[in-house]
């Protein structure tokens, strides 16, 4: 059953959510029964006894590596130790991807792992900077198997995502989140299933596959249908998540009035790219600096950025035009920063309004361009 | 403490003086960006020995000159 999928995953939505609000609205903790709907929508999407044992063993793996590793960092604080843990975190995320590009490779295949994977390393990677003390078993699980969340995000962060289930957010407030919730649940269903599977069925489901005109009409179509289709599904996560006392983070806040492409990246898939900010440009360009690497200050920036969005790029597969893709936007990441920093009319313009529209006309094309390669129309 | 991080926000982003104040919505006024933020949290820890993580604190946090030095005097 794929999540947010059709008819038959809402209904079991439906019937898991419904305990779930009748116990927020009663003013009580929803962690503990959240834990179990989990379970049952796992059991839903993962329909079948390879999917559920490769998602066991993933989990034992992850567990094992998170829990040992907050136990070992107390004795051990050393960065080759957090090396070791992370290979092995990301070493089932490696194999599924080598596994997309040779198929002899392929072992085994699991739904979410690219999502699951980056929860792992972003704990792994908060009790080495000692921002986590301790893990708990059954909320680190939670955490990492969040079914509303677990195939394709938003990506939450554990110390957010445990407050919330720590602290009950009583009636009134538990009556908000629903009503958000709903609203949602609702509004991610309409971009998914009405507008999204409108532009593809009507739009760019008709195209030829070649040519000037119809790759310039697939440039649009695609755009418009990533939003609808992927804003729609993280909408419907968020609001799930709602229900069950849980504030997932949005993942988009209106990217089309986004007036550069730092900014539309600010605005896009959200909870993906401040995690990237957080977790590999921030630490790079730190590190950098602390050290003396370069000579120019912003040298650093300009790496920090292609390597932030090259890894994006390939995150979501090992082929060619994803790496492209990634290293397309490292390159513009590149170009927006010279703009910044060398021409300082570039920020005043932004401020003004005639120019802010074109810039951001130019933004939304730079970054339909960028949609064009991730679909693989071009190789 | 507000007058060194605002001194070293002048050197960063080529401010005037009397530009960035106390009060400066720093990333809303679109003074600091992410790599600013980078070289600030740098000059902290080498001129005033503060450690500030921002993998650890939402950029609301991080967002005025006045906060980010009440979070570096804690």
């Amino acid at each position: 059953m794929t999540p947010y999928g059709g008819l038959a995953f809402f209904c079991v939505l439906t019937v898991v959510l419904i305990p779930a609000a009748v116990l927020g609205l009663l003013g009580k903790s929803t962690r503990g029964y959240g834990i179990l709907a989990t379970a049952a929508l796992l059991l839903a999407v993962f329909d079948s006894w390879t999917a559920r044992v490769t998602l066991l063993a993933f989990w034992a793996l992850e567990t094992g590596l998170c829990c040992g590793y907050v136990r070992l960092q107390r004795r051990c604080g050393q960065l080759w130790l957090l090396l070791v843990f992370l290979s092995l975190s990301i070493a089932p995320l490696l194999a599924v991807k080598l596994g997309g590009l040779f198929p002899r490779l392929r072992l085994f295949s699991l739904l979410g792992i690219s999502y699951m994977s980056f929860r792992a390393v972003q704990v792994l990677l908060d009790c080495y900077d000692g921002h986590l003390k301790s893990v708990n078993l059954l909320d680190f699980s939670y955490f990492l198997l969040f079914a509303p969340s677990v195939s394709a995000g938003p990506l939450d962060r554990y110390r957010r995502f445990t407050e919330d289930l720590h602290s009950v957010p009583g009636r009134e407030a538990y009556a908000v989140l629903l009503r958000d919730g709903v609203w949602k649940l609702a509004t991610g269903a309409f971009y998914n299933f009405c507008l999204g599977n409108l532009i593809w069925n009507l739009w760019i489901a008709r195209l030829p596959e070649s040519g000037f005109l119809p790759t310039l009409s697939y440039l649009y179509g695609y755009t418009l249908f990533m939003f609808f289709n992927f804003a729609g599904y993280s909408r419907m996560a968020v609001g799930t998540a709602y229900l069950l006392g849980v504030r997932l983070p949005d993942n988009f806040n209106r990217p089309f009035l986004a007036a550069d492409l730092k900014d539309f990246w600010a605005r896009w898939h959200i909870s993906l790219s401040t995690w990237l900010r957080d977790y590999v440009y921030t630490r790079f360009c730190m590190t950098a600096l602390r050290g003396k690497w370069f000579r120019g200050k912003r040298t650093a920036s300009y790496l920090g950025y292609f390597l932030t969005m090259t890894l994006m790029g390939i995150w979501h597969g090992l082929s060619l035009h994803f790496l492209i893709y990634g290293c397309y936007h490292g390159v513009l990441m590149g170009v927006n920063e010279a703009l910044d920093t060398r021409w300082k009319r570039f920020k005043k313009l932004k401020k003004r309004p005639v120019p802010r529209v074109i810039m951001g006309i130019i933004t939304c094309h730079l970054f339909g361009v960028g949609l064009l390669i991730f679909s693989g129309r071009f190789f | 403490m507000i007058d060194t991080i605002i001194e070293i926000l002048n050197g960063i982003c080529g401010a005037d003086e009397g530009e960035i104040t106390p009060d400066t919505e720093l990333f809303e006024e679109g003074i600091l960006d992410s790599f600013g933020l980078v070289q600030l949290l740098v000059e902290l820890e080498n001129q005033m020995k503060v450690k500030l993580d921002p993998a650890a604190l939402e950029r609301v946090q991080l967002s005025t000159p006045a906060k980010i030095a009440a979070l570096a005097e804690k």
